[in-house]
Protein backbone atom coordinates (compact mmCIF):
# COMPACT_ATOMS: atom_id res chain seq x y z
CA UNK A 1 0.00 0.00 0.00
CA UNK A 2 1.17 3.51 -0.79
CA UNK A 3 2.08 6.23 1.70
CA UNK A 4 -0.97 8.39 2.32
CA UNK A 5 0.15 11.28 4.46
CA UNK A 6 3.02 12.94 6.31
CA UNK A 7 2.63 15.27 9.22
CA UNK A 8 5.25 17.40 10.93
CA UNK A 9 5.30 19.54 14.05
CA UNK A 10 8.43 21.53 14.81
CA UNK A 11 10.51 19.09 12.83
CA UNK A 12 13.57 20.48 10.96
CA UNK A 13 12.20 23.29 8.74
CA UNK A 14 8.52 22.62 9.46
CA UNK A 15 6.46 24.27 12.18
CA UNK A 16 3.16 22.64 11.36
CA UNK A 17 2.67 20.86 8.07
CA UNK A 18 0.46 18.09 6.78
CA UNK A 19 0.69 16.76 3.23
CA UNK A 20 -1.64 14.16 1.74
CA UNK A 21 -0.10 12.03 -0.98
CA UNK A 22 -1.30 10.62 -4.23
CA UNK A 23 -0.83 6.86 -4.52
CA UNK A 24 0.69 7.64 -7.94
CA UNK A 25 3.06 10.50 -8.71
CA UNK A 26 3.85 13.23 -6.20
CA UNK A 27 5.68 16.19 -7.72
CA UNK A 28 7.19 18.48 -5.10
CA UNK A 29 7.98 22.02 -6.14
CA UNK A 30 9.04 25.08 -4.22
CA UNK A 31 11.94 27.42 -3.71
CA UNK A 32 15.13 26.30 -1.99
CA UNK A 33 14.63 25.85 1.75
CA UNK A 34 10.96 24.90 1.63
CA UNK A 35 11.56 21.33 2.78
CA UNK A 36 11.05 19.22 -0.36
CA UNK A 37 14.06 17.02 0.36
CA UNK A 38 13.31 16.81 4.09
CA UNK A 39 9.84 15.55 3.36
CA UNK A 40 11.18 12.85 1.04
CA UNK A 41 13.91 11.83 3.48
CA UNK A 42 11.43 11.28 6.31
CA UNK A 43 9.12 9.25 4.10
CA UNK A 44 12.05 7.23 2.78
CA UNK A 45 13.30 6.52 6.31
CA UNK A 46 9.83 5.30 7.26
CA UNK A 47 9.66 2.98 4.24
CA UNK A 48 13.16 1.66 4.86
CA UNK A 49 12.54 0.68 8.49
CA UNK A 50 9.36 -1.08 7.43
CA UNK A 51 11.57 -3.58 5.58
CA UNK A 52 14.56 -3.74 7.93
CA UNK A 53 12.70 -3.56 11.23
CA UNK A 54 15.34 -1.03 12.31
CA UNK A 55 14.86 2.07 14.42
CA UNK A 56 13.09 5.02 12.78
CA UNK A 57 15.16 7.41 14.90
CA UNK A 58 18.46 5.85 13.81
CA UNK A 59 17.41 5.91 10.18
CA UNK A 60 16.36 9.55 10.38
CA UNK A 61 19.70 10.41 11.93
CA UNK A 62 21.56 8.54 9.22
CA UNK A 63 19.68 10.19 6.35
CA UNK A 64 19.73 13.70 7.87
CA UNK A 65 23.18 13.54 9.49
CA UNK A 66 22.62 16.11 12.26
CA UNK A 67 25.81 17.34 13.93
CA UNK A 68 27.17 14.79 16.39
CA UNK A 69 24.35 12.43 15.40
CA UNK A 70 22.20 14.21 17.98
CA UNK A 71 18.53 13.59 17.36
CA UNK A 72 17.54 16.78 19.19
CA UNK A 73 19.11 18.69 16.27
CA UNK A 74 16.11 17.57 14.22
CA UNK A 75 13.76 19.67 16.33
CA UNK A 76 12.98 22.93 14.58
CA UNK A 77 15.53 25.55 15.55
CA UNK A 78 13.32 28.05 17.32
CA UNK A 79 13.78 29.42 20.83
CA UNK A 80 10.51 28.18 22.27
CA UNK A 81 10.44 24.74 20.65
CA UNK A 82 11.35 21.77 22.82
CA UNK A 83 9.77 18.92 20.94
CA UNK A 84 9.48 17.95 17.30
CA UNK A 85 7.42 15.25 15.62
CA UNK A 86 7.50 13.53 12.26
CA UNK A 87 4.68 11.21 11.33
CA UNK A 88 4.21 9.08 8.24
CA UNK A 89 0.92 7.37 7.39
CA UNK A 90 0.24 4.39 5.24
CA UNK A 91 -3.53 4.03 5.39
CA UNK A 92 -4.39 3.04 8.95
CA UNK A 93 -0.77 2.40 9.84
CA UNK A 94 1.23 5.24 11.27
CA UNK A 95 4.87 5.69 12.22
CA UNK A 96 5.59 8.52 14.56
CA UNK A 97 8.84 9.87 16.02
CA UNK A 98 9.02 12.61 18.62
CA UNK A 99 12.33 14.25 19.48
CA UNK A 100 13.05 16.45 22.47
CA UNK A 101 15.56 19.21 23.10
CA UNK A 102 14.96 19.32 26.88
CA UNK A 103 18.06 18.33 28.76
CA UNK A 104 16.31 15.71 30.83
CA UNK A 105 15.12 14.03 27.67
CA UNK A 106 18.19 14.90 25.58
CA UNK A 107 18.54 12.49 22.70
CA UNK A 108 15.37 10.71 23.67
CA UNK A 109 13.00 9.74 20.96
CA UNK A 110 9.50 8.45 21.46
CA UNK A 111 8.36 6.22 18.66
CA UNK A 112 4.90 4.87 18.21
CA UNK A 113 3.75 2.72 15.38
CA UNK A 114 0.13 1.71 15.62
CA UNK A 115 -0.77 -0.71 14.12
CA UNK A 116 2.72 -2.22 13.77
CA UNK A 117 4.61 -0.46 11.01
CA UNK A 118 7.07 -3.23 10.27
CA UNK A 119 4.29 -5.75 9.61
CA UNK A 120 3.98 -4.88 5.92
CA UNK A 121 7.26 -3.95 4.28
CA UNK A 122 7.26 -1.02 1.85
CA UNK A 123 10.13 -1.45 -0.59
CA UNK A 124 11.65 1.88 -1.51
CA UNK A 125 14.60 3.58 -3.11
CA UNK A 126 15.96 7.11 -2.75
CA UNK A 127 17.83 8.53 -5.71
CA UNK A 128 19.92 11.55 -4.70
CA UNK A 129 20.81 14.34 -7.18
CA UNK A 130 24.42 13.15 -7.28
CA UNK A 131 25.26 9.90 -9.04
CA UNK A 132 26.77 7.27 -6.76
CA UNK A 133 27.30 4.38 -9.19
CA UNK A 134 30.58 5.73 -10.56
CA UNK A 135 31.97 5.87 -7.01
CA UNK A 136 30.67 2.44 -6.05
CA UNK A 137 33.90 0.41 -5.85
CA UNK A 138 34.89 0.22 -2.21
CA UNK A 139 32.22 2.64 -1.03
CA UNK A 140 29.98 0.10 0.63
CA UNK A 141 32.82 -1.55 2.56
CA UNK A 142 34.10 1.85 3.59
CA UNK A 143 30.65 2.89 4.79
CA UNK A 144 30.17 -0.31 6.76
CA UNK A 145 33.56 -0.21 8.47
CA UNK A 146 34.23 3.47 9.02
CA UNK A 147 32.39 6.57 10.20
CA UNK A 148 32.15 8.55 6.99
CA UNK A 149 29.90 11.55 6.53
CA UNK A 150 27.55 10.39 3.79
CA UNK A 151 23.78 10.27 4.01
CA UNK A 152 22.78 6.64 4.28
CA UNK A 153 20.68 6.64 1.12
CA UNK A 154 23.99 6.94 -0.80
CA UNK A 155 24.88 3.53 0.62
CA UNK A 156 21.36 2.15 0.24
CA UNK A 157 21.15 3.07 -3.43
CA UNK A 158 24.25 1.01 -4.19
CA UNK A 159 22.74 -1.95 -2.41
CA UNK A 160 19.54 -1.65 -4.45
CA UNK A 161 21.46 -1.18 -7.71
CA UNK A 162 23.64 -4.20 -7.01
CA UNK A 163 20.73 -6.61 -6.70
CA UNK A 164 20.84 -9.30 -9.37
CA UNK A 165 18.15 -9.50 -12.06
CA UNK A 166 14.79 -11.05 -11.25
CA UNK A 167 14.44 -14.79 -11.59
CA UNK A 168 11.02 -14.58 -13.20
CA UNK A 169 10.56 -13.03 -16.67
CA UNK A 170 10.01 -9.26 -16.85
CA UNK A 171 6.49 -8.22 -17.86
CA UNK A 172 5.70 -6.17 -20.97
CA UNK A 173 5.26 -2.89 -19.12
CA UNK A 174 8.67 -3.12 -17.48
CA UNK A 175 10.24 -4.33 -20.74
CA UNK A 176 8.85 -1.27 -22.49
CA UNK A 177 10.40 1.00 -19.86
CA UNK A 178 13.74 -0.78 -20.16
CA UNK A 179 13.63 -0.38 -23.95
CA UNK A 180 12.92 3.36 -23.66
CA UNK A 181 15.86 3.85 -21.34
CA UNK A 182 18.18 1.64 -23.40
CA UNK A 183 17.42 3.65 -26.54
CA UNK A 184 18.44 6.85 -24.76
CA UNK A 185 21.60 5.64 -23.02
CA UNK A 186 22.60 3.35 -25.87
CA UNK A 187 22.99 0.07 -24.06
CA UNK A 188 22.34 -2.02 -20.96
CA UNK A 189 23.97 -1.78 -17.58
CA UNK A 190 26.14 -4.62 -16.30
CA UNK A 191 27.79 -4.99 -12.92
CA UNK A 192 31.23 -6.56 -12.54
CA UNK A 193 32.34 -6.85 -8.96
CA UNK A 194 31.44 -3.43 -7.60
CA UNK A 195 31.88 -1.62 -10.93
CA UNK A 196 29.07 -0.55 -13.22
CA UNK A 197 29.43 -0.55 -17.01
CA UNK A 198 27.29 0.48 -19.96
CA UNK A 199 27.31 -2.46 -22.30
CA UNK A 200 26.50 -2.44 -26.04
CA UNK A 201 27.85 -3.97 -29.27
CA UNK A 202 30.94 -1.75 -29.06
CA UNK A 203 31.92 -3.13 -25.68
CA UNK A 204 31.67 -2.15 -22.04
CA UNK A 205 32.17 1.43 -20.92
CA UNK A 206 32.85 2.06 -17.25
CA UNK A 207 30.48 4.50 -15.54
CA UNK A 208 33.33 6.87 -14.65
CA UNK A 209 33.68 7.55 -18.39
CA UNK A 210 29.96 7.97 -18.93
CA UNK A 211 28.03 11.25 -18.87
CA UNK A 212 26.51 11.72 -15.42
CA UNK A 213 23.03 12.13 -16.89
CA UNK A 214 23.28 8.72 -18.55
CA UNK A 215 24.48 7.17 -15.30
CA UNK A 216 21.25 8.29 -13.63
CA UNK A 217 19.15 6.79 -16.39
CA UNK A 218 21.31 3.68 -16.12
CA UNK A 219 20.48 3.53 -12.42
CA UNK A 220 16.77 3.74 -13.22
CA UNK A 221 17.26 0.93 -15.76
CA UNK A 222 18.90 -1.26 -13.09
CA UNK A 223 16.18 -0.60 -10.52
CA UNK A 224 13.50 -1.62 -13.01
CA UNK A 225 15.44 -4.59 -14.30
CA UNK A 226 16.24 -6.01 -10.86
CA UNK A 227 12.68 -5.67 -9.58
CA UNK A 228 13.32 -2.92 -7.01
CA UNK A 229 10.66 -0.81 -8.70
CA UNK A 230 7.64 -3.06 -8.78
CA UNK A 231 4.03 -2.66 -7.74
CA UNK A 232 3.83 -1.58 -4.11
CA UNK A 233 7.27 0.01 -4.00
CA UNK A 234 8.09 3.70 -3.60
CA UNK A 235 10.59 5.71 -5.63
CA UNK A 236 11.98 8.95 -4.20
CA UNK A 237 13.98 10.98 -6.73
CA UNK A 238 15.54 14.26 -5.70
CA UNK A 239 15.93 16.58 -8.69
CA UNK A 240 15.68 14.16 -11.61
CA UNK A 241 16.76 17.03 -13.83
CA UNK A 242 20.25 17.23 -12.28
CA UNK A 243 22.92 16.62 -14.96
CA UNK A 244 20.34 15.61 -17.57
CA UNK A 245 19.82 17.39 -20.86
CA UNK A 246 16.19 18.58 -21.08
CA UNK A 247 15.73 16.50 -24.23
CA UNK A 248 15.87 13.40 -22.01
CA UNK A 249 13.09 14.62 -19.73
CA UNK A 250 10.47 13.26 -22.09
CA UNK A 251 11.79 9.73 -21.54
CA UNK A 252 12.14 10.30 -17.79
CA UNK A 253 8.52 11.38 -17.44
CA UNK A 254 7.31 8.59 -19.74
CA UNK A 255 9.04 6.07 -17.48
CA UNK A 256 7.76 7.68 -14.26
CA UNK A 257 4.20 7.62 -15.57
CA UNK A 258 4.60 3.98 -16.63
CA UNK A 259 5.94 3.11 -13.17
CA UNK A 260 2.94 4.82 -11.61
CA UNK A 261 0.59 2.86 -13.88
CA UNK A 262 2.40 -0.30 -12.78
CA UNK A 263 1.64 0.48 -9.12
CA UNK A 264 4.82 2.25 -8.03
CA UNK A 265 4.35 5.34 -5.89
CA UNK A 266 6.69 8.10 -7.06
CA UNK A 267 7.94 11.20 -5.27
CA UNK A 268 10.20 13.68 -7.01
CA UNK A 269 11.37 17.17 -6.13
CA UNK A 270 12.10 19.49 -9.01
CA UNK A 271 13.04 23.03 -9.91
CA UNK A 272 12.57 22.44 -13.61
CA UNK A 273 9.84 23.78 -15.89
CA UNK A 274 10.38 21.20 -18.64
CA UNK A 275 9.99 18.29 -16.21
CA UNK A 276 6.65 19.64 -14.96
CA UNK A 277 5.46 20.57 -18.45
CA UNK A 278 6.30 17.08 -19.72
CA UNK A 279 4.27 15.63 -16.89
CA UNK A 280 1.40 17.97 -17.71
CA UNK A 281 1.51 17.03 -21.41
CA UNK A 282 1.92 13.29 -20.96
CA UNK A 283 -0.44 12.59 -18.04
CA UNK A 284 -3.93 11.37 -18.80
CA UNK A 285 -7.17 11.61 -16.83
CA UNK A 286 -6.55 8.12 -15.47
CA UNK A 287 -3.12 8.93 -14.06
CA UNK A 288 -2.89 9.70 -10.37
CA UNK A 289 -0.75 12.78 -10.02
CA UNK A 290 -0.48 15.37 -7.25
CA UNK A 291 1.50 18.59 -7.52
CA UNK A 292 2.59 19.77 -4.06
CA UNK A 293 3.69 23.38 -3.94
CA UNK A 294 5.72 24.07 -0.80
CA UNK A 295 6.05 27.73 0.08
CA UNK A 296 6.51 30.13 2.96
CA UNK A 297 3.28 31.76 4.08
CA UNK A 298 2.92 35.31 5.41
CA UNK A 299 4.17 34.19 8.80
CA UNK A 300 7.29 32.79 7.13
CA UNK A 301 6.30 29.20 7.91
CA UNK A 302 6.34 26.40 5.35
CA UNK A 303 2.92 25.52 3.97
CA UNK A 304 1.79 23.24 1.16
CA UNK A 305 -0.83 23.63 -1.52
CA UNK A 306 -1.71 20.41 -3.33
CA UNK A 307 -3.52 20.23 -6.68
CA UNK A 308 -4.04 17.58 -9.33
CA UNK A 309 -3.49 19.83 -12.35
CA UNK A 310 -0.39 21.64 -13.49
CA UNK A 311 -2.24 24.88 -14.16
CA UNK A 312 -3.56 24.89 -10.60
CA UNK A 313 -0.10 24.98 -9.01
CA UNK A 314 0.08 28.00 -6.76
CA UNK A 315 2.43 29.45 -5.81
CA UNK A 316 4.61 28.22 -8.67
CA UNK A 317 8.22 29.23 -8.07
CA UNK A 318 9.26 27.90 -11.48
CA UNK A 319 6.63 29.88 -13.39
CA UNK A 320 7.50 32.95 -11.37
CA UNK A 321 11.08 32.68 -12.60
CA UNK A 322 9.83 32.44 -16.22
CA UNK A 323 7.45 35.38 -15.67
CA UNK A 324 10.39 37.45 -14.55
CA UNK A 325 12.45 36.41 -17.59
CA UNK A 326 9.57 37.17 -19.95
CA UNK A 327 8.88 40.55 -18.35
CA UNK A 328 12.52 41.53 -18.76
CA UNK A 329 12.52 40.27 -22.37
CA UNK A 330 9.43 42.41 -23.09
CA UNK A 331 11.12 45.40 -21.51
CA UNK A 332 14.03 44.89 -23.92
CA UNK A 333 11.70 44.32 -26.89
CA UNK A 334 9.93 47.61 -26.21
CA UNK A 335 13.14 49.48 -26.96
CA UNK A 336 12.37 52.20 -24.43
CA UNK A 337 8.76 52.68 -25.60
CA UNK A 338 6.75 54.51 -22.99
CA UNK A 339 3.17 53.43 -23.44
CA UNK B 1 -8.35 57.42 -30.40
CA UNK B 2 -8.49 54.90 -33.27
CA UNK B 3 -10.44 51.66 -32.95
CA UNK B 4 -10.16 48.58 -35.17
CA UNK B 5 -11.63 45.13 -35.02
CA UNK B 6 -9.92 42.01 -36.27
CA UNK B 7 -12.28 39.06 -36.12
CA UNK B 8 -13.73 39.22 -32.65
CA UNK B 9 -10.83 41.17 -31.18
CA UNK B 10 -10.96 44.92 -30.80
CA UNK B 11 -7.92 47.14 -30.35
CA UNK B 12 -7.92 50.80 -29.43
CA UNK B 13 -4.93 53.02 -30.19
CA UNK B 14 -4.48 56.07 -27.99
CA UNK B 15 -1.73 58.68 -28.32
CA UNK B 16 -0.42 57.60 -31.73
CA UNK B 17 0.38 59.72 -34.84
CA UNK B 18 -1.42 57.26 -37.09
CA UNK B 19 -2.77 53.71 -37.10
CA UNK B 20 -3.99 51.81 -40.14
CA UNK B 21 -5.30 48.39 -40.93
CA UNK B 22 -2.34 47.46 -43.06
CA UNK B 23 -3.60 44.14 -44.38
CA UNK B 24 -5.91 46.16 -46.65
CA UNK B 25 -3.05 47.63 -48.72
CA UNK B 26 -4.44 45.84 -51.80
CA UNK B 27 -1.35 44.04 -53.09
CA UNK B 28 -2.28 40.38 -52.87
CA UNK B 29 1.20 39.17 -53.86
CA UNK B 30 2.60 40.43 -50.60
CA UNK B 31 1.75 39.31 -47.13
CA UNK B 32 0.83 41.94 -44.59
CA UNK B 33 0.67 42.40 -40.85
CA UNK B 34 -2.72 43.41 -39.47
CA UNK B 35 -1.89 46.91 -38.22
CA UNK B 36 0.76 49.51 -38.80
CA UNK B 37 1.08 52.20 -36.16
CA UNK B 38 3.22 55.31 -36.41
CA UNK B 39 4.61 56.96 -33.28
CA UNK B 40 6.84 59.99 -33.30
CA UNK B 41 10.00 57.89 -33.00
CA UNK B 42 9.07 54.48 -34.49
CA UNK B 43 6.70 52.21 -36.41
CA UNK B 44 4.90 49.36 -34.72
CA UNK B 45 4.03 46.38 -36.93
CA UNK B 46 1.28 44.42 -35.21
CA UNK B 47 -0.03 40.98 -36.04
CA UNK B 48 -2.98 39.26 -34.37
CA UNK B 49 -3.40 35.50 -34.29
CA UNK B 50 -6.76 34.39 -33.01
CA UNK B 51 -7.01 30.63 -33.38
CA UNK B 52 -10.25 30.43 -31.43
CA UNK B 53 -12.00 32.38 -34.18
CA UNK B 54 -10.00 32.36 -37.39
CA UNK B 55 -10.17 28.86 -38.82
CA UNK B 56 -13.18 26.70 -38.02
CA UNK B 57 -11.61 23.76 -39.88
CA UNK B 58 -8.66 23.31 -37.57
CA UNK B 59 -8.81 22.76 -33.86
CA UNK B 60 -7.46 25.31 -31.44
CA UNK B 61 -5.18 22.67 -29.96
CA UNK B 62 -3.67 21.91 -33.38
CA UNK B 63 -3.09 25.59 -33.86
CA UNK B 64 -1.53 25.95 -30.43
CA UNK B 65 0.75 22.97 -31.01
CA UNK B 66 1.79 24.39 -34.38
CA UNK B 67 2.50 27.73 -32.80
CA UNK B 68 4.42 26.33 -29.86
CA UNK B 69 6.54 24.08 -32.06
CA UNK B 70 7.52 27.02 -34.25
CA UNK B 71 5.34 26.03 -37.22
CA UNK B 72 3.92 29.54 -37.53
CA UNK B 73 7.27 31.32 -37.35
CA UNK B 74 7.65 31.34 -41.14
CA UNK B 75 4.27 33.00 -41.60
CA UNK B 76 5.05 35.61 -38.95
CA UNK B 77 8.47 36.25 -40.48
CA UNK B 78 7.21 36.79 -44.06
CA UNK B 79 4.33 38.97 -42.92
CA UNK B 80 6.76 41.33 -41.32
CA UNK B 81 9.31 41.29 -44.14
CA UNK B 82 6.70 41.93 -46.85
CA UNK B 83 5.13 44.70 -44.81
CA UNK B 84 8.53 46.26 -44.23
CA UNK B 85 9.34 46.08 -47.98
CA UNK B 86 6.00 47.66 -48.84
CA UNK B 87 6.74 50.57 -46.52
CA UNK B 88 10.33 50.83 -47.81
CA UNK B 89 9.04 51.05 -51.40
CA UNK B 90 6.75 53.90 -50.39
CA UNK B 91 9.80 55.86 -49.23
CA UNK B 92 8.21 56.72 -45.95
CA UNK B 93 10.55 58.50 -43.55
CA UNK B 94 12.72 55.91 -41.90
CA UNK B 95 12.05 55.19 -38.27
CA UNK B 96 12.99 52.20 -36.15
CA UNK B 97 10.57 49.30 -36.62
CA UNK B 98 9.20 47.06 -33.89
CA UNK B 99 7.14 43.94 -34.50
CA UNK B 100 4.61 42.72 -31.94
CA UNK B 101 2.53 39.58 -32.27
CA UNK B 102 -0.54 38.86 -30.18
CA UNK B 103 -1.65 35.23 -29.94
CA UNK B 104 -5.09 35.05 -28.36
CA UNK B 105 -4.63 31.75 -26.55
CA UNK B 106 -5.24 32.15 -22.86
CA UNK B 107 -3.25 29.16 -21.73
CA UNK B 108 0.04 30.17 -23.32
CA UNK B 109 2.46 30.34 -20.42
CA UNK B 110 5.13 32.99 -20.11
CA UNK B 111 7.65 30.24 -20.84
CA UNK B 112 5.85 29.55 -24.16
CA UNK B 113 5.71 33.26 -24.97
CA UNK B 114 9.35 33.77 -24.09
CA UNK B 115 10.45 30.85 -26.26
CA UNK B 116 8.40 32.09 -29.24
CA UNK B 117 9.77 35.60 -28.76
CA UNK B 118 13.29 34.19 -28.90
CA UNK B 119 12.43 32.17 -32.03
CA UNK B 120 10.91 35.21 -33.75
CA UNK B 121 13.94 37.33 -32.86
CA UNK B 122 16.16 34.71 -34.52
CA UNK B 123 14.03 34.31 -37.65
CA UNK B 124 13.41 37.98 -38.57
CA UNK B 125 16.29 38.51 -37.58
CA UNK B 126 16.74 41.07 -34.83
CA UNK B 127 20.29 42.39 -35.05
CA UNK B 128 22.29 43.29 -38.13
CA UNK B 129 25.31 41.93 -39.96
CA UNK B 130 28.33 44.24 -39.81
CA UNK B 131 27.83 45.46 -43.41
CA UNK B 132 24.28 46.73 -42.84
CA UNK B 133 23.88 50.43 -42.11
CA UNK B 134 20.44 50.00 -40.62
CA UNK B 135 18.30 47.22 -39.24
CA UNK B 136 15.04 45.95 -40.70
CA UNK B 137 13.57 45.32 -37.27
CA UNK B 138 14.80 46.72 -34.01
CA UNK B 139 13.05 44.21 -31.80
CA UNK B 140 9.98 42.03 -31.49
CA UNK B 141 7.90 40.18 -28.93
CA UNK B 142 5.04 37.70 -28.67
CA UNK B 143 2.13 38.31 -26.28
CA UNK B 144 -1.13 36.80 -25.16
CA UNK B 145 -4.02 39.17 -24.41
CA UNK B 146 -3.18 39.45 -20.72
CA UNK B 147 0.48 40.27 -21.23
CA UNK B 148 -0.42 42.64 -24.13
CA UNK B 149 -2.80 44.67 -21.99
CA UNK B 150 -0.31 44.72 -19.15
CA UNK B 151 2.43 45.99 -21.46
CA UNK B 152 0.40 48.39 -23.63
CA UNK B 153 -2.22 50.14 -21.51
CA UNK B 154 -2.56 52.75 -24.32
CA UNK B 155 -3.47 50.07 -26.88
CA UNK B 156 -5.97 47.87 -25.04
CA UNK B 157 -7.29 44.71 -26.67
CA UNK B 158 -10.57 43.07 -25.77
CA UNK B 159 -12.65 40.23 -27.12
CA UNK B 160 -15.99 41.42 -28.38
CA UNK B 161 -19.03 39.72 -26.93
Amino acid sequence: MALTKAKFENFTAFKDLEVEFSPGINALIGENGTGKTHLMKVCYAACDVSTTGGSFEDKLIRVFLPSGNRSNRLVRQAREETQGTAQVHCGERRLNATFSTMEIFAGMVIISDVPPWAGSPIRSVYVPPKDMLANAPGFRSLYELREIHFEEFCYDILQRADLPALREPIDDTHLRMLDSLESVIGGRVVVKGEEFFLSNEQGDLEFTLLAEGWRKLGLLWLLIQNGTLQSGSVLFWDEPEANLNPKMFKTVITVLLELQRAGVQVFFATHDYVILKELDLQMTEEDQVAFHSLYRNEAGEIACHTVDRYLGIHPNAIDEAFDDLYDRQIERSLGGLKS
Amino acid sequence: MIVFTEGSLEITFNNVLNAEKFEEHGLTAMKAVDFLVELHDRYLFIEFKDPEQSDPNSSVMDYADNFKSGGLDQDLKYKFRDSFLFRWAERRPHKPCYYYVLVALRWLSTADLDRRTNALRRSLPVGTPLSWVRSIVDDCAVFNIASWNRTFPDYPVRRLP
